[in-house]
């Protein structure tokens, strides 16, 4: 697994079908129903979070606080070694007396160089493994899905047969379904 | 509520469980009787190295007894004191004295070597401090640890109501299944002051060495005149210490009663109407405003003014933040108490783990004051200002850094993970942990100006801590009593029921 989850991608898939819903609680519903039949539901596109979805799809805890935790210790080492090197190796001053190794003074500028490599490095890491960082082509299913439609995205190739999946996502309330092959939408 | 739960809010009505009762007794118990025997066991004088030796002893006591019985005298007695360098006149001085000054060690209380000890002049690396202060009475070991006690109860029912309106002005809904406990928490405030206010009623002139420099009413130019403590006489004197927090308290008080009564008014109104809720927001904005910026008067004069030469100008934001972290502790061990307990059927692992955020949160903000009031000294070049830091860093080195690990360190590690701050095991103990600790932070700002070098914390400070937490636990759970367990009519009721903070 790369930097980018290439997972998320949509690219080099097969056939996938699309269900385009208007209300969180038909995703919701069909969701689990989809769930409840055992499918693998690929991804859902929403243009907020849904308060219990992620627990609905199954999805694992992300390691994004393991990430933030290494940031944080990257951040604090690369300002000891600043400081070190600014204020004790290349030109040391002389305050009041006051030692220059390790003193109080230091601390603040830890802890924010800690907090700063810590959020960046969270910040970039999280959208860039999102495919959401700029510069990464956006693949949206539905040109309303940041707006106001969300959407569930299946395998055609999938523990359940199509005509289930597809009757499911209806029973729902999806307002659309659609099948997408290599980058192209057709309305079933 | 598009989150495919159904959840029933139902009212709850809280009987106090025989476990607190029990608890609350064998609390209250074990507190009475390790505060009889700290008391009985304690010598006078307890915990001072060599501070007894030689002449000290006999300047000690004139003052004592000048102090007690002849005020005329006091003067000349209190110039004998200040020459206590020279021995011969020490011995003279004892000579004179050895037949009136042999009874009662006991009744300390004017310390004439507390205006010595910060008259020296000022030498080329700040003032030399000298820890010569003169051993305390055995009332006032006690009074001081009931001052310690108290205030940090005080501190703990005041940030509690804190939280409560916290959650009201920033229009927050999660909460809301939890609002009853610190709404019980903060009736303690009344017992709490009345237990400090006795303390420093019968105490201050023991306590606050500046009340002794102010009964001797020394002017310039007088031996031992004090430029510091004259200076700040006009805030320090016994009338703005006993009256100015009692105004304040009794204003956190009112204030906390407005919120209940508007709390009981939101449970008889009708669902929906919003009126009061409104209302309750403008309250807590009040209280937020009173207590924040006038927190700080209460605690100067009570803790700050311990070392009057000293001064720190974020003092009142460091006993918010050990206030702060200490209720929250408390509003987190009482809410898990009340589940297990199978009461708060709607608190979920989701407002535990928000709870547990806090504590972890607001044990690194307190660090961040805690550093950042040395910081200032440190930064601007202020040796004046150590006198506080170096009594803590050189006589009470260990109680320095385990504050520093109790308060920060232990909390950080635990509660950093998401696991640890949803365990009701890991956040029970590291509650306890943080409110010992910060038990122990508020010790630590007193004793050490109080009593010198030397203290240590006793049987009696830690039989005081459980007595009146005995007695904590009993007031707050009764005061769960008094009306449903949840406030069944407020607006974010609905909301609070589903809070869900995500995987």
């Amino acid at each position: 697994m790369g930097l980018v989850d290439k997972g998320l991608s949509l690219r080099n898939r097969g056939r996938l079908l699309v269900g385009v819903f208007e209300d969180e609680d038909h995703v919701m519903a069909a969701t689990k129903a989809l769930r409840s039949k055992g499918t693998d539901i690929l991804d859902i596109y929403t243009p907020y979070p849904i308060h219990g979805l992620e627990v609905a799809l199954g999805v694992k805890r992300s390691n994004l606080s393991v990430v933030a935790f290494l940031c944080g210790m990257t951040g604090f080492s690369l300002v000891i070694l600043m400081i070190w090197y600014m204020y004790v190796h290349d030109w040391p001053m002389l305050i009041g007396n006051k030692p220059v190794r390790f003193t109080p003074s230091w601390v603040p500028i830890l802890f924010e160089g800690t907090v700063l490599c810590t959020a960046f490095g969270m910040g970039i890491i999280f959208f860039l493994r999102n495919r959401m960082l700029h510069g990464i082509q956006p693949e949206l299913l539905d040109d309303r899905q940041t707006d106001d439609r969300m959407v569930i995205v299946v395998e055609a190739d999938n523990n359940v047969d199509e005509a289930t999946m597809l009757q499911t996502m209806k029973e729902a309330g999806a307002v659309e379904l659609r099948e997408r092959i290599g980058g192209v939408q057709t309305v079933l | 509520m598009g989150h495919g739960k159904d959840i029933k809010i139902a009212q709850e009505q809280f009987t106090v469980p025989a476990k607190g009762k029990k608890f609350a007794m064998i609390f209250m118990a074990v507190g009475a009787l390790l505060t009889a025997v700290g008391f009985f066991t304690m010598k006078s004088g307890d915990g001072h190295h060599e501070a007894t030796a030689g002449g000290h002893h006999a300047t000690e006591q004139h003052a004592e007894e000048s102090h007690a019985e002849e005020a005329h005298a006091e003067e000349s007695h209190a110039e004998e004191a200040h020459a206590e360098e020279s021995h011969a006149e020490e011995s003279h001085a004892e000579e004179a004295h050895a037949e009136a000054v042999k009874h009662e060690a006991s009744h300390a209380s004017a310390d004439a070597h507390h205006i010595e000890d910060h008259n020296e002049p000022t030498e080329a690396f700040g003032p030399r401090v000298k820890y010569n202060r003169k051993p305390k009475s055995k009332l006032t070991t006690f009074l001081t640890s009931l001052m310690v006690n108290g205030y940090f109860y005080l501190l703990i029912a005041l940030a509690a109501l804190f939280f409560y309106c916290v959650q009201f002005i920033a229009n927050a809904g999660w909460a809301t299944v939890l609002l009853r406990v610190p709404l019980a928490i903060a009736s303690f405030i009344p017992y709490a002051f009345i237990l400090v206010f006795i303390a420093v009623l019968f105490g201050y002139s023991d306590i606050y060495h500046w009340a002794h420099y102010n009964h001797l009413g020394l002017e310039k130019g007088q031996e031992g005149y004090d430029k510091i403590l004259a200076g700040k006489s006009a805030f320090l004197n016994a009338g703005v210490l006993l009256v100015v927090p009692a105004v304040l308290v009794l204003i956190y008080f009112l204030m906390g009663r407005k919120l209940t009564k508007l709390s009981d008014a939101e449970d008889a109104a009708e669902k929906g109407d919003t009126s009061i809720f409104k209302s309750t927001i403008k309250w807590s904005a009040g209280y937020a405003l009173v207590f924040g910026f006038l927190l700080s008067f209460i605690a100067w004069l009570f803790i700050m003014s311990v070392d009057a030469h000293w001064f720190s100008t974020i003092f009142g934001v460091y006993n918010f933040a050990t206030g702060w972290v200490t209720a929250l502790s408390v509003i987190c061990l009482l809410t898990l108490f009340l589940k297990s307990q199978g009461f708060l059927k709607l608190v979920t692992d989701e407002h535990i783990h928000d709870l547990g955020k806090f504590m972890f949160a607001f044990s690194v903000f307190w660090t961040y004051i805690w550093l950042s009031q040395y910081l200032l000294i440190w930064y601007a070049q202020i040796p004046e200002e150590m006198i506080y830091y170096q009594m803590r860093f050189e006589n009470y080195k260990i109680n320095f850094f385990f504050n520093l690990a109790l308060n920060f360190i232990f909390p950080f590690l635990v509660l950093m993970t998401r696991n640890g701050k949803r365990s009701r095991w890991v956040l029970g103990i590291t509650g306890s942990i943080i409110i010992l600790g910060h038990w122990h932070d508020v010790w630590l700002m007193v004793n050490p100006g109080v009593f010198g070098p030397g203290q240590q914390v006793g049987l009696l400070d830690l039989g005081l801590f459980m007595l009146i937490g005995g007695g904590f636990v009993y007031v707050v759970l009764n005061a769960l009593t008094k009306r449903g367990l949840v406030a069944t009519n407020h607006p974010y009721i609905e909301e609070s029921a589903h809070h869900d903070v995500g995987v």
